[in-house]
């Protein structure tokens, strides 16, 4: 009990230290104004609240846990399991076709966009998840994507159902073009050159003003549906949705059209990354992940493999991206920053790297989290990077672990308890 | 398995307290939305807006609310993410169902903003957002309370070519919407005076160091640099010009009006010479002088945007008590035929939703770090 | 090309150079003992400009006037708090993921950089902040110089490069020849084996923390005196340029890491001063990446031999 008050009354200590000039002295012009008592009271909860929860957490047992040395009794090989069961497959749908006639306006902004997320998330973790290849600059073929139907729409009057196929072949292939030279580097170098790669774009989309409008952006059409537009009032002669349909104008028919073709596109794309993964391109993917000098060995030849799951990749950004532009009407620069590739990764590594269903289950905690916690107003962002740092340490591994066959040797820690389980084996 | 079924309950009875705790009485208050970057790089902007529309609220609900209920001011967001003010406006008008909304601020956010007020026929008005593009496509429930870049820009370059008879223009931008928005406008009017700019170059936003820059521009001698962009740049660019010997003027506009400049430039000393465009000074104004004497009482000076959202609130009520509706449309109708007393003068809007009259004067820093409207 | 303008955009290259080098030093180390990218460096750095804030105007409060004293107060002030907030980020956010998969760490960090920005603007306001100039002063050469005809550079800008190479020196003192500096390098070079040498691996990271950290306590204050101007954001743009000399430099190379630092800053400079600003920081990425196609390991950094 004292042991643990000391340690309580030390981290309350170094927290009196780090918040004192900060919180107790608040700069004004070339001054400070100083609240002494703040940081006292910040520090003394911090101290108490040190104290209850490594309390709580060694008597709920979650402290091994958060200490990250997760106490799992997994034998020593893992075999491989069959995704979810078929019933929640069929819950999962119902409970997505449901949704738009559940959630209001708001509601479906929040879905949409986390569908956009799942997308990306899906198609950054074939190259992260799958491939293991470390991209910090995807979000520059989501960037392609969305001003290839913005632009395209600007200046050839592109409409979105050719500016999706073409959005995806050209992110594609800007995906090919950088992927070929630096796929030949190790690891983390690629991780640097993507990074790179990425402000490039978004610099050279805010720079070349006389085509891409700089920091003003483009502005773009809501896509049609057979020629059907979601105008109150159609342009240029064509019959709006509402009145082919003898229904009355709502704007929210936009919403249900868009979200329920980002769900068609997502559910081809996870059956597309199911299959792909039991094939052998899918195999070799992962194989290249697990060791790259064995399977060169074997003869697979490693640019080519990769350089397919990069452009893949790629290509699904650049999807988003369309779906993207058509969602918000207009795109600028300002949306394709490095922190939007961090936060796709950050999907990915929380979804459990490789995992289709973990990817979905954090692109929506991501997504929808950030929105839940508008309420607390300032501290909205403060709450997002707690909740980061908190699951992170929580599940170091993704919020879904990988189900596949693995040696893993079990820690000294396991084996003890293992042996203690079993009796009459440590010679009690 | 005990526990998993303790925490599940405890879940659901909050998961009802929730939804319980939205308020669905008769005579409820006004809710309005203050859509605004209150997070991210532009958050002392958001500030600015937040401190003036708050005062606006409590002064009014003091004065006894409008249509006998209260006002509410909705905190909504947009870290000047345009992704994000797309949610938070969805979210305004869905969920919290404003009636109006103050805001937003940077151009990039209140162009996809206003289309899902526009649809909801909810009104807005921004206190900031000068891109000609906002009013541009004549949604008809979206105004402005401030002028437009076109026409700031337009006083800044007759104001380089007539006073200050510069002959080396130098034109920067920090490559944001309303910096290199203002700095287009500006170039235009210039071409139109018959001059030509030395340089056309943006820098980027965020960054400190600006001696290349600086060194480039003292290389073409140029005697007067226009900067369309925030008081962040403005100040350390300026310093940098001193410091390397440079006596050029430097003009920009509403953009760096802040005393926040003097902090940032490093000191009176450094910001003396700067010009810009802005208002009339709200704070000079007769209407605005007992409010601005409130607000430092309250240990706050009303600079830039404060007296912006204090007014656009007072505009809205304005319009609310004129025709006894919340209806978006009817307000905005209302709007666009009659003219509003406000904090900062008598403001009417053309059919466009843009301020008839567009009152742009220059300002002049001093040595002591204020400034003062030049005649 | 006239001389002179030549002259003075490699003294603006070399002032802004010296800066990324500092903080790409915590970026370099880290990387290099536990292979991970701290995307959190950034914001330690935009920390330690507050903490610079804070002290000086605590320092005037007090009645100090003398201008070393102050400095030489505030410096220490700095480096000792800023060094404590890189020891905390270590120990809560990365730590516990030590055994964990290796992108573990980078999602923490990207967590820790938003608190930390929050935080300060929380704490601190979101306005822009400022230091009032407390070294004045100029060198020119020539000394009588015509209009325009020279190069100069402030004493606040020497302070930066000397102090850069100074502190640059001492550190890599202290890892070529100190003990500290042994059981660093030992960890760097395997980890395991290192532990089992009975070198504390877990103290040695937590040090090389600090050590990154507390460079960065000094680019933060330099930084801060010398452009008088920061707000919460600042670190993120810095972090992503220092970040980009580390790797030009050679990650994982401390000399690597000023160098390559130098190089950067030297380069912006130029394509800044010579040929367009719009396009300085695409030029500078591009090099990044041409850099890394060409010669990955950077201009000090020592070819990864895979072993099987």
């Amino acid at each position: 009990m004292w042991a643990r008050w000391w340690m309580a009354c030390r981290v309350g200590a170094i927290a009196l230290l780090l918040l004192a000039p900060m919180v107790g002295a608040v700069l004004s012009g070339y001054q400070i104004e100083t609240h002494w008592q703040r940081p006292l009271w910040l520090a003394l909860a911090v101290t108490v609240g040190t104290f209850f929860c490594s309390w709580l957490l060694q008597h709920i047992g979650w402290f091994d846990r958060f200490g990250g040395r997760a106490a799992s009794s997994t034998p020593a090989v893992t075999i491989g399991q069959s995704g979810p069961r078929p019933l929640w497959i069929l819950l999962a749908m119902a409970l997505a076709i449901a949704l738009p006639f559940v959630v209001g306006k708001y509601g479906m902004s929040v879905a949409i966009l986390a569908l956009i997320y799942i997308l990306l998330g899906l198609g950054l973790n074939i190259v992260v998840g799958l491939a293991g290849l470390l991209d910090l600059g995807f979000v520059a073929f989501y960037a392609v994507g969305a001003y290839t139907y913005a632009l395209g729409y600007h200046y050839w009057q592109l409409s979105f159902w050719l500016a999706l196929p073409l959005g995806a072949l050209l992110a594609g292939l800007f995906g090919m073009v950088l992927g070929f030279p630096v796929l030949r580097l190790h690891g983390d170098y690629l991780a640097i050159v993507t990074l790179g790669f990425g402000e490039i774009i978004r610099l050279v989309l805010n720079n070349w003003v006389a085509v891409t409008g700089g920091p003003n952006g483009v502005s773009v059409v809501f896509p049609t549906l057979f020629g059907l537009e979601f105008n109150r009032r159609a342009k240029q002669g064509g019959t709006p949705i509402h009145e082919f349909f003898g229904i009355s104008y709502s704007s929210d028919h936009r919403a249900i059209f868009l979200y329920f073709l980002l769900l068609a596109v997502v559910g081809l794309l996870i059956i597309m990354v199911i299959r792909l993964k039991r094939m052998p391109i899918g195999r070799a993917w992962e194989a290249l992940r697990e060791n790259e000098v064995a399977c060169r060995s074997l003869g697979i030849h490693h640019v080519t493999v990769k350089l397919s799951a990069f452009g893949l990749g790629a290509m699904v950004g650049g999807i988003g991206g369309v779906f993207f532009a058509a969602l918000q009407g207009f795109v600028n620069p300002s949306s394709f920053t490095f922190f939007e590739s961090a936060y796709i990764l950050a999907i990915v590594v929380l979804g459990g790297m490789g995992s289709t269903t973990g990817v979905i289950a954090a692109a929506m905690v991501l997504t929808v989290l950030p929105e839940l916690l508008r309420d607390f107003s300032d501290y909205r962002v403060l709450s997002v990077g707690i909740a980061m740092v908190l699951m992170m340490v929580w599940r170091p591994r993704g919020l879904r672990q990988r189900r596949r066959p693995f040696f893993a040797l079990p820690t000294a820690a396991e084996e003890n308890r293992a042996a203690a389980l079993v009796p009459g084996v440590d010679g009690r | 398995m005990q526990r998993t079924r303790y925490f599940l309950r405890l879940f659901a009875a909050g998961l009802l307290m929730c939804l319980a705790g939205e308020p669905l009485m008769a005579g409820e208050p006004i809710k309005i939305g203050m859509a605004g970057p209150f997070s991210g790089s532009d958050a002392s902007f958001g500030e600015q807006l937040w401190r003036g529309a708050e005062q606006a609220a409590a002064d009014l609900n003091a004065a006894g609310g409008v249509l006998g209920r209260p006002l509410q001011l909705v905190k909504a967001d947009d870290a000047c993410d345009p992704k994000q003010a797309s949610a938070v406006a969805s979210r305004l008008v869905d969920r919290e169902k404003v009636v109006a909304v103050i805001g937003h601020f940077c151009s990039s956010s209140t162009i996809p903003a206003s289309t899902i007020y526009a649809d909801a026929g909810v009104l807005m008005m921004t206190p900031g957002s000068t891109n000609p593009v906002v009013t541009e496509r004549k949604l008809p429930t979206i105004f402005r309370m401030c002028g437009r870049d076109d026409q700031q820009g337009v006083v800044g370059a007759e104001f380089v070519v007539q006073r200050l008879k510069a002959e080396r223009i130098a034109v920067l931008h920090d490559k944001t919407t309303y910096g290199q928005g203002l700095a287009d406008a500006m170039k235009a009017r210039l071409h139109a005076l018959g001059k030509k700019e030395v340089i056309y170059e943006g820098l980027t936003r965020g960054e400190k160091d600006f001696n290349a820059l600086v060194t480039k521009l003292k290389s073409l001698q140029s005697d007067a640099v226009y900067f369309g962009g925030y008081h962040s740049e403005a100040g350390p660019l300026v310093r940098q010009m001193r410091e390397q010997g440079m006596k050029a003027a430097l003009i920009s506009g509403d953009g760096i009006f802040s005393e926040v400049l003097v902090t940032s430039a490093g000191g009176p000393a450094y910001v003396e010479g700067v010009f810009m465009t802005f208002g009339a000074d709200p704070r000079n104004l007769p209407a605005g002088r007992g409010l601005v004497e409130i607000f430092r009482k309250n240990g706050y000076e009303p600079e830039g945007y404060t007296l912006y959202s204090y007014a656009t609130l007072q505009a809205i009520v304005a319009a609310m008590q004129a025709t006894q509706s919340l209806d978006g449309e009817k307000l905005a109708q209302w709007l666009h035929e009659n003219a509003v007393e406000t904090v900062m003068g008598k403001k009417a809007w053309d059919g466009k939703g843009d301020l008839r009259v567009s009152d742009y004067v220059m300002y002049r820093w001093d040595d002591k770090g204020k400034y003062k409207e030049l005649d | 090309m006239d001389i002179y303008i030549f002259g003075q955009q490699l003294v603006n290259g070399l002032v802004l150079g010296s800066t990324y080098g500092l903080i790409a030093v915590g970026y370099t180390m880290v990387y290099g003992i536990i292979g991970m990218i701290n995307f959190a460096h950034g914001e330690i750095y935009m920390i330690s400009a507050y903490l610079t804030a804070i002290f000086l105007a605590l320092l005037a409060g007090f009645g100090l006037h003398s201008v070393p004293v102050v400095l030489l107060l505030v410096l220490l002030c700095t480096l000792f708090l800023t060094a404590l907030y890189g020891w905390s980020v270590e120990r809560i956010a990365y730590r516990p993921l030590r055994h964990s998969n290796r992108l573990a760490p980078l999602i923490s960090a990207i967590g820790i950089s938003l608190i930390l920005q929050n935080y300060i603007r929380i704490s601190q306001g979101a306005r822009n902040q400022g230091v009032p100039p407390v070294l004045e002063g100029v060198w020119r050469i020539p000394a009588q110089a015509v209009e325009q005809q020279f190069v100069q550079i402030t004493y606040q800008q020497s302070l930066i490069v000397i102090t850069a190479l100074a502190s640059m020196a001492l550190l890599t003192w202290v890892i070529h020849h100190t003990a500290l500096g042994r059981a660093c390098r030992a960890t760097q070079q395997d980890r395991v084996m290192a532990n089992l040498l009975g070198v504390d691996t877990d103290r040695i990271i937590s040090v090389v923390f600090v050590m990154g950290a507390a460079m960065a306590a000094v680019a933060g204050m330099l930084v801060t005196l010398n452009y008088g101007s920061f707000d919460f954001y600042i670190g993120f743009l810095m972090g992503i340029k220092a970040f980009t000399a580390a790797v030009l430099g050679g990650i994982g190379s401390l000399p690597g890491a000023m160098l390559g630092g130098v190089v950067l800053g030297l380069a912006e400079s130029f394509f800044a001063g010579f040929v367009n600003s719009d396009y300085k920081d695409v030029f500078a990425f591009s090099l990044l990446i041409l850099f890394l196609i060409f010669r990955p390991s950077g201009f000090l950094g020592v070819p990864e031999v895979e072993k099987v």
